[in-house]
């Protein structure tokens, strides 16, 4: 055991640069997966904790199809009381500005507090008698008046809320004067999301949210709660056309499936840095072979068996790793909360509102990170370390200094790499495993590895045919360094895999995204072709319902400029057998074809069959949609409705890039048959061709007032508005390719460290036959440069391969858009003279090391 | 349906009595109200919604032309209004139950701004009560809804009274009442009997010298009933007899009464007697106590210094510590009677923190004595409030 623990301890000391590299490598490779991990984790966690405490004691809820319950169903619903009690909410978000001048998102419930109490258990702070407590008479006369609100101590305490303070609630586009009749004590339903909870009287909750007549869910908290299933069936089979029970958790649940796609590519793409780390653990433990291949062939001589020789190599992953893993956890933990910040952008603008805190570290945490880094370590290592054990006694003693150098064709490797590009080639023909696009991955897989095996027979194109190449590029230098680098392929080799890897996926992405902008540009000049666009100042989801008040739509429409409004209303409506959560749509057909447009994917003549649609139950839908839900031109959809479920005929697929969930959009006269008149929640505006459109925007603010909040783009800001958003939501993924990266390029100079530290005899040597500092400098630099521009080159390659999956597979698979192929030539061009220059003073160290070898070191 | 009550206010000054008799006659319904309106008037401070004045709604004045059964119907001109069930019942092998069964209204705003339906105009309360007499048991349940989408509510021009799936309705001239909750439930049909008694003067309850305070009020005194009643996870079929009271008004109270003592007594010689003192702060009896002696075709009404009520018996109650009088002698000098009024289970007091706060006494009584130098027994119903908490003055001072 003490030997064992000297040759491991040892080894991890002996070359303290290359196990720094490579512990850091592992560290930031365990910490971008836990960081995603904990991200993830927090923006579901957040919606589900806040769902879970707002539940409070609710068994079941009784929920309609899109628009929600109509009260008037309610009437019909009393049988409902002999399995428990019920209380109808409405649950909704608004913005709060409080005196200090600030401007909140606040949880808004709605509530009959007479029946709810049951459910939440409120409790008032009373600020008279110092004592605590609320009956339900006390909570209604607090929030009797239509200009009532409780809100939370939390909340109040923060913002120097007191009772009988003046605040607004933002809704839609009205800010409403209220006054705060009551302060929450911080327990139960008030803690949810830090105190952003306010409680309103259901009747004022419908007239400022303009719900009258619907509620958005009924709930039952049952007498028995040991019976629900037994409930959940009966009340199932009682229930009218249109209504629909679930649990609460069933939201959580939509909630988490809608994320799934989006989560789930975040997390592949946590997972690069890792693999980048652990071709680190793989190099580091070669290298380790390779150079105590002596010290093995004693051992072995002394009668060590090929198990303990295997045991000490594996022995040195696993420290490297469980090192990774101790430091990777927490720093992955302060990873995620910049991680959060950048991805709930994404997640609250296209998904849901919530608020997403980091959960602290659980002992769950620190173990999967383990259990993450170790095995895989280990696999890494394995390979070097059973190259190990192999070597015989004799072989390790005589050949000390043995370096594998391809006499021949590197067959192995050729053999592997055309073996994982077939497989990476057949798996993405397959279809997607529950909209998740685990196949596509794997082809992604597939190909990296293929890339990393591609490296040692380039390297060894390099050793046979760049000689010319090199000198006549950087003189000697180039010379000698092709010569150090050709004695060197095999060590080498995973450096350089490692780089290509990251660099072939950093080029993939770009060229994804890039393409992808490119599409988006191109979809935004074809659909965005209004003069105005009017919505609420919610900076909410789509699918919200803050809604345009009539007075608002009147302005507009009375301005002698405008000529056509189109009203668009969106809502969330869940679909299929799994209930995910689409996008219903109703505008104005007439409107949107004679004056803006759709980019239509099927058929041609997309505005000929959606003109004809008008008047039936028939809808567009968006591709997305289309390729989620297997949807062709010609078929049928079924949507929940308040009178049931319903048929309508699709006419046509347009592309739409706005959401992943999938958008299916009606003529505004076919909604109203079916789901009633709503406000919109937003206009487009067609203005006369000889109007300015930014001075109609003027003159509408203007009309409107500035009491309404109301946002107004022009064409030309709703466009810049939407690449804001798409760049916003792709900034993560570049922070995660560049931490890969960064690691990638340590990798390097690691490599180049130890090659410079094995060749001190040979660069002693140099200097004595004349060589001077600067030239060995150089020397070492050229071919930190040279690998640079080998792996990007070879990086480019394979991005483009992968770039192809990353569109054509798994963006399809994912969130069914159809992106055009696009070069960004620019930032493809600019990263690689980046990654060469970068690739160079990685070198530097080494070069500075090198250049400080003397000619009287040599004995 | 014609009123027979053609004695009432006969030559007695009853006008500035019966003011008192309708405050005091529904103490403990005004407490169950004023918990909810105090406490809007509370927090409602500086808003249109703080009640006691008249704000919106109809007052009470004479001249109010009675018409049955239309006037059994809700009255939403009137801020408060109630409809109250006791009874004593039987079943075939002579168990005894004593029944309560409560509905009220309370007005809060008579044209709410917001044209939700679950803007609150008025609130509707429910109470039902259950005496086991055998086993001393009482159980209560209590309801508290607004109307919104017709869980509660009371329509006009007919009795249909509803809070949740609690009812009282007409069929034919009997009343119908049903009211199920959990451990407990009555549905009764009560005849309508010896029919409506008008109080104070021609229905007109005056409590104070303003010309509004008053109140419009009657009582059906003794209802033959019969249907079923469920204790102890059974239904058994029960016969008795009922005493309804509908009372509806808009403004009411001179404060400064700390609680009040209410009989409803039902007398086997065919006397239907209702008396009630309140207790001012000092310990004295209140002057507007009152009382009205119904008998076959004609009532009377009573002032305080006809009748006397003398507590004889306490008992205090181990939750709230509440001590009250739980036996009482009347006497009715005038009249020749004298009576013993004996509580039949001692522990029928109403613990209602949890919705109303006010917690009162109200249960069934029997009734022993003389009138006339003739031996009378009977049945009947006592309230007593102000014996805990906080006195009532002080729930209705708030407002």
């Amino acid at each position: 055991m003490n030997l064992f623990s000297k040759f491991i301890v040892r080894a991890v000391f002996r070359d303290p640069v290359r196990s720094v590299v490579t512990i850091a490598g592992l560290t930031l490779g365990v910490a971008v997966v836990v960081a995603i991990r904990l991200a993830n984790v927090s923006s579901v966690q957040g919606f589900e904790t806040a769902l879970e405490v707002v539940a409070g004691k609710t068994s079941l809820e009784i929920v309609g199809a899109g628009v929600g319950v109509p009260e008037t169903q309610l009437a019909e619903l009393g049988w409902l009381r002999q399995y428990g009690r019920v209380s109808p909410v409405i649950d909704r978000t608004a913005q709060i500005e409080t005196l200090d001048g600030s401007v909140s998102l606040l949880r808004v419930l709605g509530v009959d507090v007479l029946r709810d109490q049951p459910f939440r258990e409120y409790r008032l702070l009373r600020f008279s008698e110092g004592d605590q407590g609320s009956s339900p008479q006390e909570l209604l006369a607090a929030l009797l008046a239509p200009t009532s609100v409780v809100l939370t101590e939390r909340f109040a305490s923060r913002h120097g809320v007191k009772l009988e303070s003046p605040v607004r609630l933002r809704i839609g586009d009205t800010a409403h004067p209220m006054v705060v009749r009551g302060l929450l004590l911080d327990e139960g339903p008030a803690r949810v999301i830090d105190g952003h909870l306010a409680v309103l009287d259901i009747a004022t909750a419908q007239w400022l949210f303009d719900r009258l007549g619907w509620l958005d869910r009924v709930e039952v908290q049952l007498f028995v709660p040991d019976g629900i299933d037994i409930a959940e069936q009966e009340i199932a089979a009682r229930l009218p056309e249109g209504l629909r029970i679930q649990r609460p958790a069933q939201r959580g649940r939509q909630v988490e499936r809608m994320l799934a796609a989006f989560h789930f590519n975040l997390t592949a793409l946590s997972y690069i840095a890792l693999v980048v780390g652990l071709f680190l653990v793989y190099n580091t433990v070669a290298v380790s072979v390779i150079s105590r291949r002596s010290e093995v062939g004693v051992l072995r001589s002394l009668g060590a068996r090929r198990s303990l020789i295997l045991g000490f190599f594996l022995g040195e992953a696993a420290v490297m790793a469980v090192l990774g893993a101790v430091l990777g956890t927490p720093a992955g933990w302060l990873l995620a909360q910049g991680t959060v910040r950048l991805t709930s952008t994404t997640v609250n603008t296209l998904y849901v509102t919530s608020s997403a805190t980091v959960p602290q570290l659980g002992f769950e945490d620190w173990l999967l990170s383990g259990l993450i880094a170790v095995p895989l370590s280990l696999i890494a290592a394995a390979i070097p370390a059973a190259e190990a054990a192999r070597v015989t006694p004799l072989a390790a003693v005589r050949d000390a200094d043995h370096q594998v150098v391809y006499r021949d064709f590197p067959r192995k490797p050729a053999a592997a790499a055309s073996l994982f590009f077939g497989l990476g080639a057949w798996m993405s023909t397959l279809e997607a495993v529950d909209g998740l696009p685990l196949f596509g991955l794997g082809a992604a897989l597939a190909v990296v590895c293929g890339a990393a095996a591609l490296v040692p027979i380039l390297l060894e194109f390099v050793r046979r045919f760049g000689r010319e190449t090199l000198t006549s590029w950087c003189g000697v230098e180039g010379l000698l360094a092709h010569a150090n680098l050709s004695a060197a392929v095999a060590r080498l080799a995973v450096s350089v895999a490692a780089l290509v890897i990251s660099l072939a996926m950093l080029a993939a992405i770009a060229i994804m995204i890039g393409s992808f902008r490119e599409t988006v540009t191109y979809w935004v000049g074809q659909t965005l072709q209004a003069d105005l666009f009017v919505a609420t100042a919610d900076r909410a989801p789509v699918g919200s319902t803050a809604t345009i008040s009539t007075a608002v739509e009147r302005d507009i429409r009375t301005h002698p400029a405008v000529v056509a409004v189109d009203g668009f209303r969106g809502f969330d409506l869940p679909y299929g057998p799994e209930g995910d959560l689409i996008i219903l749509g109703a505008g104005d057909f007439g409107v949107l074809l004679d004056y803006g447009g759709l980019a239509f994917k099927v058929p041609a003549d997309g505005a000929a069959a959606m003109r004809a649609a008008v008047g039936r139950d028939a809808v567009v839908v968006s591709e997305s949609f289309a390729l989620k839900h297997e949807v062709g031109v010609g078929e049928v959809v079924s949507l929940d409705t308040p009178k049931g479920p319903r048929q309508f005929c699709v006419v046509a697929i347009y592309y739409d890039y706005s959401s992943d969930r999938g958008l299916v959009v009606m003529d505004r006269a076919t909604f109203a048959r079916h789901f009633g008149r709503q406000r919109p929640t937003g206009l487009t505006l067609y203005l006369d061709p000889d109007a300015n459109a930014e001075e109609v925007r003027t003159e509408l603010l203007a009309a409107i007032g500035p009491d309404r909040r109301i946002f107004i783009r022009t064409n030309a800001t709703l466009r810049a508005e939407v690449l804001r958003i798409f760049d916003s939501t792709f900034a993560i993924t570049y922070a995660l390719e560049a931490i890969a990266i960064i690691v990638a390029i340590l990798g390097v100079a690691a490599t180049l460290l130890t090659l410079v530290l094995e060749r001190r005899r040979e660069l002693a040597i140099l200097r004595l036959v004349g060589a001077g500092r600067e030239q060995i400098r150089r020397m070492v630099v050229v071919e930190a440069a040279m690998l640079g521009l080998l792996s990007q080159g070879t990086g480019l390659v394979v991005g483009l391969v992968l770039s192809l999956i990353l569109i054509y597979v798994i963006n399809v698979q994912s969130f069914g858009w159809t992106i055009q192929f696009h070069l960004p030539l620019g930032f493809l061009a600019q990263s690689t003279i980046l990654i060469t220059v970068t690739a160079a003073l990685a070198g530097l160290y080494p070069a500075r090391v090198a250049a400080q070898i003397v000619g009287e070191r040599v004995r | 349906m014609k009123t027979r009550s053609d004695g009432v206010g006969g030559g007695l000054s009853v006008s500035c009595y019966t003011g008192a008799v309708f405050l005091a006659l529904k103490g403990y319904c005004w407490a169950l109200g004023l918990a909810v309106v105090s406490g809007i008037g509370l927090m409602g401070a500086g808003q249109e919604l703080v009640l006691g004045t008249a704000g919106g709604w109809r007052q009470a004045e004479a001249g109010y032309s009675w018409e049955f059964p239309q006037d059994h119907g809700s009255h939403p001109d009137y801020r408060i209004e109630w409809w109250y069930y006791t009874g004593n019942l039987k079943t075939a092998d002579n168990r005894r139950f004593g029944y309560q069964v409560t509905f009220f209204r309370v007005g809060v705003d008579p044209a709410p701004d917001n044209p939700s339906r679950w803007a609150v105009r008025d609130l509707f309360m429910a109470h039902l009560a259950v005496t086991d007499i055998e086993t001393g048991q009482h159980l209560m349940a209590e309801r508290l809804n607004r109307g919104g989408v017709g869980w509660a509510g009371a329509e006009p021009g007919t009795l249909s009274v509803w809070n949740g799936d609690w009812t009282a309705g007409l069929d034919g001239e009997a009343h119908r009442l049903v009211a199920v909750d959990q451990g407990l439930g009555v549905e009764l049909r009560l005849e309508s009997g010896r029919g409506v008694t008008l109080h104070g003067a021609a229905g007109l309850s005056r409590k104070g010298e303003s010309q509004g305070n008053a109140s419009q009020y009657y009582s059906m005194t003794r209802m033959p009933t019969s249907g079923r009643l469920f204790v102890d996870g059974t239904w058994m079929a029960v016969t008795g007899t009922s005493w309804m009271d509908h009372e509806f008004g808009t403004t009411f109270l001179e404060p400064a009464q700390v609680g009040w003592d209410w009989f409803s007594l039902q007398l086997n010689n065919g006397l239907d007697l209702m008396l009630f003192q309140l207790r001012r702060s000092d310990g004295s009896v209140d002057s507007y106590s009152a009382g009205t002696r119904v008998e076959l075709g004609q009532s009377t009404s009573l002032d305080a210094g006809e009748f006397k009520l003398m507590p004889v018996r306490r008992w205090v109650s181990p939750r709230s510590g509440a001590n009250y009088p739980i036996e009482w002698r009347i006497e009715l000098p005038d009249w020749r009677t004298s009576l013993t009024v004996e509580a039949m289970v001692e522990a029928q007091e109403l613990y209602t923190e949890a919705s109303t706060g006010v917690t009162y006494w109200e249960g069934a009584v029997a009734v022993s004595g003389l009138t006339a130098g003739l031996p009378v027994n009977g049945v009947g119903y006592l309230e007593m409030t102000g014996y805990a908490g906080r006195p009532m003055s002080e729930v209705f001072g708030n407002w």
